[in-house]
Protein backbone atom coordinates (compact mmCIF):
# COMPACT_ATOMS: atom_id res chain seq x y z
CA UNK A 1 0.00 0.00 0.00
CA UNK A 2 1.45 3.61 -0.63
CA UNK A 3 0.07 7.02 0.95
CA UNK A 4 0.11 10.18 -0.89
CA UNK A 5 -0.89 13.18 0.47
CA UNK A 6 -1.11 16.33 -1.04
CA UNK A 7 -1.92 19.92 0.27
CA UNK A 8 -2.94 18.95 3.88
CA UNK A 9 -3.55 21.97 5.97
CA UNK A 10 -5.35 22.46 9.88
CA UNK A 11 -5.22 25.42 11.47
CA UNK A 12 -6.86 25.30 15.68
CA UNK A 13 -9.17 27.93 16.81
CA UNK A 14 -7.61 31.50 17.24
CA UNK A 15 -5.92 30.93 13.57
CA UNK A 16 -2.73 29.25 14.27
CA UNK A 17 -1.63 27.41 11.45
CA UNK A 18 -0.10 23.71 12.92
CA UNK A 19 0.04 22.19 9.10
CA UNK A 20 1.00 24.59 6.14
CA UNK A 21 0.24 22.24 2.65
CA UNK A 22 1.90 19.75 3.70
CA UNK A 23 2.91 17.23 0.75
CA UNK A 24 4.55 13.72 1.28
CA UNK A 25 4.26 10.49 -0.48
CA UNK A 26 5.40 7.19 1.01
CA UNK A 27 6.29 4.08 -0.98
CA UNK A 28 5.07 0.84 -0.71
CA UNK A 29 6.89 -1.08 2.30
CA UNK A 30 9.04 2.15 2.80
CA UNK A 31 9.74 2.92 6.23
CA UNK A 32 9.09 7.25 6.61
CA UNK A 33 10.31 9.38 9.73
CA UNK A 34 8.69 12.53 10.74
CA UNK A 35 11.26 14.21 12.31
CA UNK A 36 10.88 17.77 14.35
CA UNK A 37 11.19 19.67 17.44
CA UNK A 38 7.63 19.89 19.23
CA UNK A 39 5.16 21.98 17.89
CA UNK A 40 6.64 21.36 14.61
CA UNK A 41 3.15 19.96 13.64
CA UNK A 42 4.65 16.14 13.48
CA UNK A 43 1.97 14.80 15.35
CA UNK A 44 -0.79 16.86 13.96
CA UNK A 45 -0.35 15.28 10.22
CA UNK A 46 0.31 11.85 11.60
CA UNK A 47 -3.58 12.06 13.77
CA UNK A 48 -4.60 13.43 10.50
CA UNK A 49 -3.27 10.38 8.58
CA UNK A 50 -4.44 7.85 11.33
CA UNK A 51 -8.16 10.14 11.25
CA UNK A 52 -8.35 10.95 14.54
CA UNK A 53 -8.03 14.44 13.31
CA UNK A 54 -9.79 15.97 10.34
CA UNK A 55 -8.04 17.79 8.31
CA UNK A 56 -9.34 21.53 6.87
CA UNK A 57 -7.92 21.00 3.21
CA UNK A 58 -6.27 18.82 1.46
CA UNK A 59 -5.96 15.42 0.44
CA UNK A 60 -5.05 11.80 1.70
CA UNK A 61 -4.81 8.83 -0.82
CA UNK A 62 -4.32 5.21 -0.07
CA UNK A 63 -3.31 3.51 -3.16
CA UNK A 64 -5.17 6.19 -4.95
CA UNK A 65 -8.32 5.99 -3.31
CA UNK A 66 -9.31 8.99 -1.29
CA UNK A 67 -9.42 8.66 2.21
CA UNK A 68 -9.04 12.19 3.36
CA UNK A 69 -13.14 11.54 5.53
CA UNK A 70 -13.15 7.45 6.20
CA UNK A 71 -13.16 7.73 10.01
CA UNK A 72 -10.42 6.33 11.71
CA UNK A 73 -11.82 2.93 12.43
CA UNK A 74 -12.14 2.02 9.16
CA UNK A 75 -9.16 2.88 8.03
CA UNK A 76 -7.17 -0.49 8.90
CA UNK A 77 -4.24 1.68 9.61
CA UNK A 78 -1.83 0.18 12.88
CA UNK A 79 -1.03 2.99 15.57
CA UNK A 80 1.65 2.88 18.18
CA UNK A 81 0.94 5.52 21.23
CA UNK A 82 3.60 7.52 22.70
CA UNK A 83 2.28 6.32 26.07
CA UNK A 84 1.28 2.23 24.31
CA UNK A 85 -2.23 2.85 25.70
CA UNK A 86 -2.76 -0.81 26.30
CA UNK A 87 -6.08 -2.00 27.47
CA UNK A 88 -5.17 -2.26 31.23
CA UNK A 89 -7.70 -4.30 32.31
CA UNK A 90 -7.16 -6.88 29.75
CA UNK A 91 -4.48 -9.70 29.14
CA UNK A 92 -1.98 -9.64 26.87
CA UNK A 93 -3.29 -12.09 24.59
CA UNK A 94 -6.64 -9.99 25.40
CA UNK A 95 -4.76 -6.95 24.17
CA UNK A 96 -3.69 -8.42 20.89
CA UNK A 97 -6.84 -9.86 20.00
CA UNK A 98 -8.89 -6.89 20.47
CA UNK A 99 -8.77 -5.44 16.89
CA UNK A 100 -10.07 -9.13 15.53
CA UNK A 101 -12.83 -9.20 18.71
CA UNK A 102 -14.30 -6.02 17.33
CA UNK A 103 -14.62 -7.01 13.60
CA UNK A 104 -18.74 -7.19 12.97
CA UNK A 105 -20.61 -10.48 11.28
CA UNK A 106 -18.39 -12.60 8.67
CA UNK A 107 -15.45 -10.46 8.72
CA UNK A 108 -15.03 -11.69 12.58
CA UNK A 109 -12.15 -14.46 12.71
CA UNK A 110 -13.80 -17.75 14.32
CA UNK A 111 -12.41 -17.87 18.16
CA UNK A 112 -10.28 -20.26 17.36
CA UNK A 113 -8.81 -18.23 14.52
CA UNK A 114 -8.08 -15.61 16.42
CA UNK A 115 -6.58 -17.32 19.00
CA UNK A 116 -4.03 -18.95 16.35
CA UNK A 117 -3.42 -15.83 14.79
CA UNK A 118 -3.02 -14.16 18.57
CA UNK A 119 -0.11 -16.87 19.19
CA UNK A 120 1.52 -15.88 16.25
CA UNK A 121 1.78 -12.34 17.16
CA UNK A 122 2.96 -13.52 20.64
CA UNK A 123 5.76 -15.20 18.82
CA UNK A 124 6.54 -12.65 16.24
CA UNK A 125 7.26 -10.57 19.52
CA UNK A 126 8.96 -13.22 21.30
CA UNK A 127 6.42 -12.76 23.80
CA UNK A 128 4.76 -16.30 23.26
CA UNK A 129 4.47 -17.31 26.80
CA UNK A 130 3.54 -14.10 28.16
CA UNK A 131 -0.31 -13.60 26.94
CA UNK A 132 -1.87 -14.47 30.56
CA UNK A 133 -0.06 -11.16 31.88
CA UNK A 134 -1.29 -7.82 32.39
CA UNK A 135 0.08 -4.57 31.00
CA UNK A 136 0.99 -3.52 34.66
CA UNK A 137 3.18 -6.65 34.97
CA UNK A 138 5.68 -5.68 31.90
CA UNK A 139 8.31 -3.93 31.32
CA UNK A 140 8.24 -0.93 29.38
CA UNK A 141 10.02 -2.78 26.44
CA UNK A 142 7.57 -5.48 26.69
CA UNK A 143 4.40 -2.93 26.59
CA UNK A 144 5.90 -1.70 23.50
CA UNK A 145 6.00 -4.91 21.88
CA UNK A 146 2.49 -5.84 22.78
CA UNK A 147 1.51 -2.27 22.00
CA UNK A 148 2.85 -3.56 18.12
CA UNK A 149 1.82 -6.66 18.38
CA UNK A 150 -1.97 -5.26 18.59
CA UNK A 151 -1.83 -3.04 16.05
CA UNK A 152 -0.08 -5.19 13.50
CA UNK A 153 -2.66 -7.39 14.23
CA UNK A 154 -5.25 -5.88 12.70
CA UNK A 155 -3.10 -7.16 9.20
CA UNK A 156 -2.92 -2.93 9.12
CA UNK A 157 -2.46 -1.04 5.40
CA UNK A 158 -0.35 1.27 7.09
CA UNK A 159 1.53 1.39 10.35
CA UNK A 160 1.85 4.83 12.02
CA UNK A 161 4.19 5.10 15.04
CA UNK A 162 3.92 8.60 17.69
CA UNK A 163 7.34 8.64 19.83
CA UNK A 164 7.08 4.57 20.59
CA UNK A 165 10.47 4.88 21.97
CA UNK A 166 10.50 8.03 23.83
CA UNK A 167 9.69 6.42 27.33
CA UNK A 168 12.80 3.49 27.03
CA UNK A 169 16.11 3.80 28.42
CA UNK A 170 18.77 4.53 26.04
CA UNK A 171 19.60 0.33 25.47
CA UNK A 172 16.35 -1.22 24.94
CA UNK A 173 15.35 1.67 22.83
CA UNK A 174 17.87 0.92 20.22
CA UNK A 175 17.01 -2.91 20.69
CA UNK A 176 13.56 -2.35 19.87
CA UNK A 177 15.00 0.13 17.54
CA UNK A 178 15.98 -2.71 15.35
CA UNK A 179 13.17 -4.94 16.18
CA UNK A 180 10.08 -2.47 15.31
CA UNK A 181 12.13 -2.15 11.74
CA UNK A 182 12.48 -6.02 11.29
CA UNK A 183 8.73 -6.33 12.15
CA UNK A 184 7.86 -3.85 9.67
CA UNK A 185 10.09 -5.67 6.83
CA UNK A 186 8.39 -8.62 7.59
CA UNK A 187 5.09 -7.75 7.09
CA UNK A 188 6.12 -5.48 4.44
CA UNK A 189 3.77 -2.69 5.62
CA UNK A 190 4.89 0.77 5.10
CA UNK A 191 5.13 2.53 8.38
CA UNK A 192 5.61 6.45 9.32
CA UNK A 193 7.07 7.46 12.37
CA UNK A 194 6.99 10.42 14.47
CA UNK A 195 9.70 11.65 16.42
CA UNK A 196 11.77 14.31 17.88
CA UNK A 197 15.03 12.31 17.89
CA UNK A 198 17.48 13.09 15.14
CA UNK A 199 19.58 9.82 15.88
CA UNK A 200 16.43 7.33 16.22
CA UNK A 201 15.37 8.42 12.88
CA UNK A 202 18.29 8.19 10.81
CA UNK A 203 18.61 5.01 12.26
CA UNK A 204 15.33 3.28 11.51
CA UNK A 205 13.73 5.28 8.33
CA UNK A 206 14.61 4.73 4.55
CA UNK A 207 13.74 8.68 4.23
CA UNK A 208 13.23 11.62 6.82
CA UNK A 209 10.85 14.72 7.05
CA UNK A 210 12.02 17.52 8.65
CA UNK A 211 8.99 19.37 9.98
CA UNK A 212 9.22 23.17 11.11
CA UNK A 213 6.62 25.17 12.06
CA UNK A 214 3.51 23.30 9.83
CA UNK A 215 5.70 22.75 6.95
CA UNK A 216 7.92 19.78 5.72
CA UNK A 217 11.59 21.82 5.04
CA UNK A 218 13.45 18.72 3.06
CA UNK A 219 12.42 15.33 2.67
CA UNK A 220 15.35 12.66 1.63
CA UNK A 221 17.57 9.92 2.81
CA UNK A 222 19.36 10.01 6.00
CA UNK A 223 22.69 10.21 3.51
CA UNK A 224 20.89 13.47 1.30
CA UNK A 225 19.94 15.50 4.50
CA UNK A 226 23.34 14.85 5.26
CA UNK A 227 25.57 15.78 2.26
CA UNK A 228 22.94 19.18 1.73
CA UNK A 229 20.65 20.36 4.17
CA UNK A 230 18.19 22.30 2.51
CA UNK A 231 17.20 25.16 4.64
CA UNK A 232 19.33 27.03 7.77
CA UNK A 233 16.76 25.03 10.21
CA UNK A 234 17.46 21.38 9.18
CA UNK A 235 21.33 22.49 8.95
CA UNK A 236 21.10 23.85 12.63
CA UNK A 237 18.29 20.96 13.79
CA UNK A 238 20.66 18.04 12.61
CA UNK A 239 23.87 19.84 13.86
CA UNK A 240 21.77 20.24 17.25
CA UNK A 241 21.34 16.44 17.53
CA UNK A 242 24.83 14.90 16.72
CA UNK B 1 4.44 9.41 75.16
CA UNK B 2 2.00 11.65 72.59
CA UNK B 3 1.11 8.52 70.56
CA UNK B 4 -0.97 6.93 72.70
CA UNK B 5 -2.53 10.20 74.32
CA UNK B 6 -3.39 11.15 70.22
CA UNK B 7 -4.66 7.40 70.45
CA UNK B 8 -6.49 7.18 73.03
CA UNK B 9 -8.10 10.88 72.10
CA UNK B 10 -9.17 9.38 68.78
CA UNK B 11 -10.55 6.59 70.23
CA UNK B 12 -12.61 8.45 73.35
CA UNK B 13 -14.32 10.68 70.32
CA UNK B 14 -15.30 8.36 68.64
CA UNK B 15 -16.64 6.07 71.23
CA UNK B 16 -18.51 9.39 72.20
CA UNK B 17 -19.60 10.74 69.29
CA UNK B 18 -20.64 7.34 66.83
CA UNK B 19 -20.53 4.42 69.13
CA UNK B 20 -22.62 5.26 72.07
CA UNK B 21 -25.59 6.94 70.25
CA UNK B 22 -25.43 4.11 67.73
CA UNK B 23 -25.46 1.44 70.50
CA UNK B 24 -28.40 3.70 72.29
CA UNK B 25 -30.37 3.24 69.77
CA UNK B 26 -30.15 -0.82 69.53
CA UNK B 27 -30.51 -0.97 73.53
CA UNK B 28 -33.81 1.23 73.64
CA UNK B 29 -35.46 -1.06 70.44
CA UNK B 30 -34.92 -3.63 71.86
CA UNK B 31 -35.39 -2.83 75.82
CA UNK B 32 -38.90 -4.30 75.46
CA UNK B 33 -37.50 -7.43 74.16
CA UNK B 34 -37.12 -8.36 70.59
CA UNK B 35 -41.16 -8.97 70.39
CA UNK B 36 -41.96 -6.12 70.60
CA UNK B 37 -39.38 -4.63 68.51
CA UNK B 38 -40.63 -7.47 66.00
CA UNK B 39 -44.24 -5.77 66.38
CA UNK B 40 -42.89 -2.00 66.01
CA UNK B 41 -41.06 -2.73 62.62
CA UNK B 42 -43.92 -4.69 61.17
CA UNK B 43 -46.66 -1.95 61.90
CA UNK B 44 -48.34 -1.35 58.64
CA UNK B 45 -47.21 2.62 58.93
CA UNK B 46 -43.57 1.47 59.69
CA UNK B 47 -43.94 -1.34 56.84
CA UNK B 48 -45.22 1.30 54.20
CA UNK B 49 -42.47 3.64 55.40
CA UNK B 50 -39.43 1.21 54.91
CA UNK B 51 -40.70 -0.10 51.30
CA UNK B 52 -41.28 3.93 50.46
CA UNK B 53 -37.39 4.71 51.22
CA UNK B 54 -36.18 1.33 49.30
CA UNK B 55 -38.76 2.38 46.49
CA UNK B 56 -37.61 5.89 45.92
CA UNK B 57 -33.63 4.55 46.25
CA UNK B 58 -34.09 1.66 43.61
CA UNK B 59 -35.87 4.67 41.57
CA UNK B 60 -32.88 7.49 42.32
CA UNK B 61 -30.06 4.61 41.83
CA UNK B 62 -30.24 3.74 38.13
CA UNK B 63 -31.28 7.48 37.31
CA UNK B 64 -28.41 8.83 38.86
CA UNK B 65 -25.83 6.22 37.58
CA UNK B 66 -27.25 7.20 34.02
CA UNK B 67 -27.08 10.77 34.68
CA UNK B 68 -23.84 10.48 36.39
CA UNK B 69 -21.93 8.56 33.70
CA UNK B 70 -23.37 11.28 31.15
CA UNK B 71 -22.01 13.95 32.88
CA UNK B 72 -18.65 12.65 34.22
CA UNK B 73 -18.08 11.76 30.00
CA UNK B 74 -19.00 14.85 28.51
CA UNK B 75 -17.11 16.63 31.12
CA UNK B 76 -14.10 14.67 30.96
CA UNK B 77 -13.67 14.16 27.47
CA UNK B 78 -15.49 17.24 25.62
CA UNK B 79 -15.24 21.12 25.80
CA UNK B 80 -18.02 22.58 25.40
CA UNK B 81 -19.23 25.78 26.21
CA UNK B 82 -21.27 25.98 29.86
CA UNK B 83 -18.76 23.32 30.46
CA UNK B 84 -16.86 24.86 33.42
CA UNK B 85 -20.81 25.95 34.84
CA UNK B 86 -21.65 22.27 34.89
CA UNK B 87 -19.16 20.87 36.83
CA UNK B 88 -19.85 23.86 39.24
CA UNK B 89 -24.11 22.93 38.80
CA UNK B 90 -23.24 19.78 39.71
CA UNK B 91 -21.45 20.75 43.12
CA UNK B 92 -24.43 22.98 44.05
CA UNK B 93 -26.30 20.11 46.22
CA UNK B 94 -23.47 19.91 48.04
CA UNK B 95 -23.52 23.60 49.36
CA UNK B 96 -26.81 23.99 50.05
CA UNK B 97 -29.14 23.13 52.71
CA UNK B 98 -31.37 20.07 51.94
CA UNK B 99 -34.36 21.97 53.42
CA UNK B 100 -33.71 25.26 51.19
CA UNK B 101 -33.58 22.35 48.06
CA UNK B 102 -37.11 21.13 49.36
CA UNK B 103 -38.53 24.90 49.36
CA UNK B 104 -37.15 25.54 45.91
CA UNK B 105 -38.87 22.52 44.30
CA UNK B 106 -42.05 23.33 46.42
CA UNK B 107 -41.88 26.68 44.66
CA UNK B 108 -40.86 25.81 41.17
CA UNK B 109 -42.79 22.24 41.20
CA UNK B 110 -45.47 22.70 43.69
CA UNK B 111 -49.52 23.41 43.09
CA UNK B 112 -48.41 27.54 42.67
CA UNK B 113 -45.11 27.53 41.40
CA UNK B 114 -44.94 27.76 37.58
CA UNK B 115 -44.29 24.11 36.12
CA UNK B 116 -46.77 23.16 38.97
CA UNK B 117 -49.30 25.49 37.98
CA UNK B 118 -48.57 24.68 33.97
CA UNK B 119 -49.79 20.49 34.59
CA UNK B 120 -52.37 21.19 37.56
CA UNK B 121 -55.20 21.08 34.65
CA UNK B 122 -53.81 18.04 33.32
CA UNK B 123 -54.09 16.35 36.68
CA UNK B 124 -50.53 15.67 37.35
CA UNK B 125 -49.30 16.78 40.92
CA UNK B 126 -45.51 17.04 41.43
CA UNK B 127 -45.57 17.25 44.93
CA UNK B 128 -46.49 15.84 47.98
CA UNK B 129 -46.14 12.31 46.80
CA UNK B 130 -43.57 10.21 45.25
CA UNK B 131 -42.35 11.85 42.09
CA UNK B 132 -41.74 14.72 44.60
CA UNK B 133 -39.70 12.82 46.86
CA UNK B 134 -37.58 11.14 44.22
CA UNK B 135 -36.94 14.38 42.51
CA UNK B 136 -35.65 15.93 45.39
CA UNK B 137 -33.55 12.70 46.10
CA UNK B 138 -32.05 12.70 42.80
CA UNK B 139 -31.31 16.89 43.75
CA UNK B 140 -29.60 15.90 47.03
CA UNK B 141 -27.87 12.87 45.08
CA UNK B 142 -26.92 14.01 41.70
CA UNK B 143 -23.51 14.93 42.72
CA UNK B 144 -22.23 11.31 43.95
CA UNK B 145 -21.87 9.27 40.91
CA UNK B 146 -19.99 12.07 38.98
CA UNK B 147 -17.55 12.78 41.48
CA UNK B 148 -16.42 9.55 41.94
CA UNK B 149 -16.21 8.62 37.91
CA UNK B 150 -14.77 11.93 36.96
CA UNK B 151 -11.37 12.13 38.37
CA UNK B 152 -10.80 8.65 37.13
CA UNK B 153 -12.42 8.88 33.97
CA UNK B 154 -10.34 12.10 33.33
CA UNK B 155 -6.80 10.72 34.33
CA UNK B 156 -7.04 7.24 32.37
CA UNK B 157 -8.33 5.89 29.30
CA UNK B 158 -8.57 8.58 26.81
CA UNK B 159 -5.04 7.11 24.84
CA UNK B 160 -6.90 4.04 25.42
CA UNK B 161 -9.71 5.02 23.24
CA UNK B 162 -7.97 6.13 20.97
CA UNK B 163 -6.38 3.18 20.23
CA UNK B 164 -9.72 1.42 20.09
CA UNK B 165 -10.72 3.60 17.64
CA UNK B 166 -7.87 3.07 15.31
CA UNK B 167 -8.35 -1.03 15.95
CA UNK B 168 -11.84 -0.55 14.33
CA UNK B 169 -14.26 -0.25 17.74
CA UNK B 170 -17.34 1.44 17.38
CA UNK B 171 -18.66 3.76 19.94
CA UNK B 172 -20.51 1.54 21.95
CA UNK B 173 -17.58 -1.15 21.67
CA UNK B 174 -15.50 1.20 22.98
CA UNK B 175 -17.63 2.28 25.89
CA UNK B 176 -18.30 -1.44 27.09
CA UNK B 177 -14.76 -3.19 26.18
CA UNK B 178 -12.44 -0.02 27.30
CA UNK B 179 -13.94 2.55 29.06
CA UNK B 180 -16.58 1.18 31.45
CA UNK B 181 -14.37 -1.52 33.14
CA UNK B 182 -11.81 1.82 33.95
CA UNK B 183 -14.57 3.18 36.32
CA UNK B 184 -16.75 0.41 37.16
CA UNK B 185 -15.48 0.63 41.21
CA UNK B 186 -15.64 4.28 41.31
CA UNK B 187 -18.86 3.68 39.57
CA UNK B 188 -20.40 1.45 42.35
CA UNK B 189 -19.08 3.74 44.93
CA UNK B 190 -20.88 6.60 43.75
CA UNK B 191 -23.89 4.50 43.31
CA UNK B 192 -23.63 3.31 47.07
CA UNK B 193 -22.69 6.01 48.36
CA UNK B 194 -25.51 8.18 46.60
CA UNK B 195 -28.15 5.33 47.44
CA UNK B 196 -26.93 5.77 51.23
CA UNK B 197 -27.35 9.50 51.11
CA UNK B 198 -31.04 9.23 49.39
CA UNK B 199 -32.41 6.30 52.25
CA UNK B 200 -31.14 8.39 55.16
CA UNK B 201 -31.83 11.80 53.60
CA UNK B 202 -34.62 13.94 55.78
CA UNK B 203 -34.74 17.67 55.54
CA UNK B 204 -35.66 17.94 51.79
CA UNK B 205 -38.02 15.08 51.51
CA UNK B 206 -40.12 16.51 54.48
CA UNK B 207 -40.65 19.94 52.58
CA UNK B 208 -42.34 18.02 49.50
CA UNK B 209 -43.61 14.69 50.79
CA UNK B 210 -46.59 15.95 52.37
CA UNK B 211 -46.36 13.48 55.49
CA UNK B 212 -49.39 11.91 54.92
CA UNK B 213 -49.44 8.78 56.72
CA UNK B 214 -48.76 5.52 55.43
CA UNK B 215 -48.16 7.20 51.90
CA UNK B 216 -45.96 9.43 51.80
CA UNK B 217 -43.33 8.87 54.56
CA UNK B 218 -40.48 7.74 53.96
CA UNK B 219 -38.14 5.90 57.13
CA UNK B 220 -36.34 8.91 58.33
CA UNK B 221 -39.66 10.95 58.70
CA UNK B 222 -41.58 8.31 59.85
CA UNK B 223 -38.76 8.01 62.91
CA UNK B 224 -39.50 11.89 64.22
CA UNK B 225 -43.67 11.15 63.92
CA UNK B 226 -43.33 8.14 65.89
CA UNK B 227 -40.77 9.80 68.46
CA UNK B 228 -43.06 13.15 68.40
CA UNK B 229 -46.46 10.86 68.89
CA UNK B 230 -44.20 9.76 72.68
CA UNK B 231 -43.90 6.01 70.89
CA UNK B 232 -40.44 6.22 71.36
CA UNK B 233 -40.15 1.99 71.12
CA UNK B 234 -41.53 2.40 67.53
CA UNK B 235 -38.87 5.14 67.03
CA UNK B 236 -36.34 3.42 67.80
CA UNK B 237 -37.28 0.11 66.47
CA UNK B 238 -37.58 1.79 63.07
CA UNK B 239 -34.16 3.46 63.82
CA UNK B 240 -32.68 0.23 63.82
CA UNK B 241 -33.93 -0.39 60.41
CA UNK B 242 -32.45 2.97 58.75
CA UNK B 243 -28.99 1.92 60.96
CA UNK B 244 -29.14 -1.64 59.52
CA UNK B 245 -29.45 -0.06 56.08
CA UNK B 246 -26.92 2.44 56.71
CA UNK B 247 -24.81 -0.58 57.87
CA UNK B 248 -25.03 -2.78 54.80
CA UNK B 249 -23.73 0.75 52.53
CA UNK B 250 -20.95 0.68 55.06
CA UNK B 251 -19.98 -2.62 54.60
CA UNK B 252 -20.71 -2.56 50.39
CA UNK B 253 -18.40 0.16 50.48
CA UNK B 254 -15.85 -1.43 52.82
CA UNK B 255 -15.43 -4.42 50.42
CA UNK B 256 -15.18 -2.43 47.71
CA UNK B 257 -12.16 -0.43 49.10
CA UNK B 258 -10.44 -3.40 50.28
CA UNK B 259 -11.42 -5.12 46.41
CA UNK B 260 -10.38 -1.95 44.25
CA UNK B 261 -8.62 -2.96 41.44
CA UNK B 262 -6.27 -0.13 41.25
CA UNK B 263 -4.64 -0.47 44.44
CA UNK B 264 -3.11 -3.84 42.90
CA UNK B 265 -0.90 -4.44 39.52
CA UNK B 266 -3.36 -6.61 38.20
CA UNK B 267 -7.00 -5.72 37.86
Amino acid sequence: MSLRIENLSKSFDGGTSVLDDVSLTVAEGEFVALLGPSGSGKTTLLNAISGLLSPDRGRILLDGEDITHLPAGKRRFGMVFQSYALFRHMSVAQNVEFGLRVLKGAERPSKSARRARVAELLDLIEMGDLGDRYPAQLSGGQQQRVAMARALAIDPRLLLLDEPFSALDAQVRQTLRASVRELQRKVGVAAILVTHDQTEAFAIADRVAVMNEGLIDQIGSPEELRAAPATPFVRSFLEAGT
Amino acid sequence: MRRPLLIALAMLFAFAVIVLPVAAIFTRAFAEGAGVWLSAITAPETRAAIWLTILTALIVLPINIVFGLCAAWAIARFRFPGRRALLILIEIPFAISPIVAGLCFLLVYGAYGPVGAALQPYGLQLMFNLTGIVLVSLFVTCPFVVREVLPVLAVTGEDEERAALTLGASGWQIFSYVTFPNITWPLLYGAILATARAIGEFGAVSVVSGAIRGQTMTLPLQIELLYNDYNTTGAFAAATVLALLALVTLILRGLIAAFHPARGATS
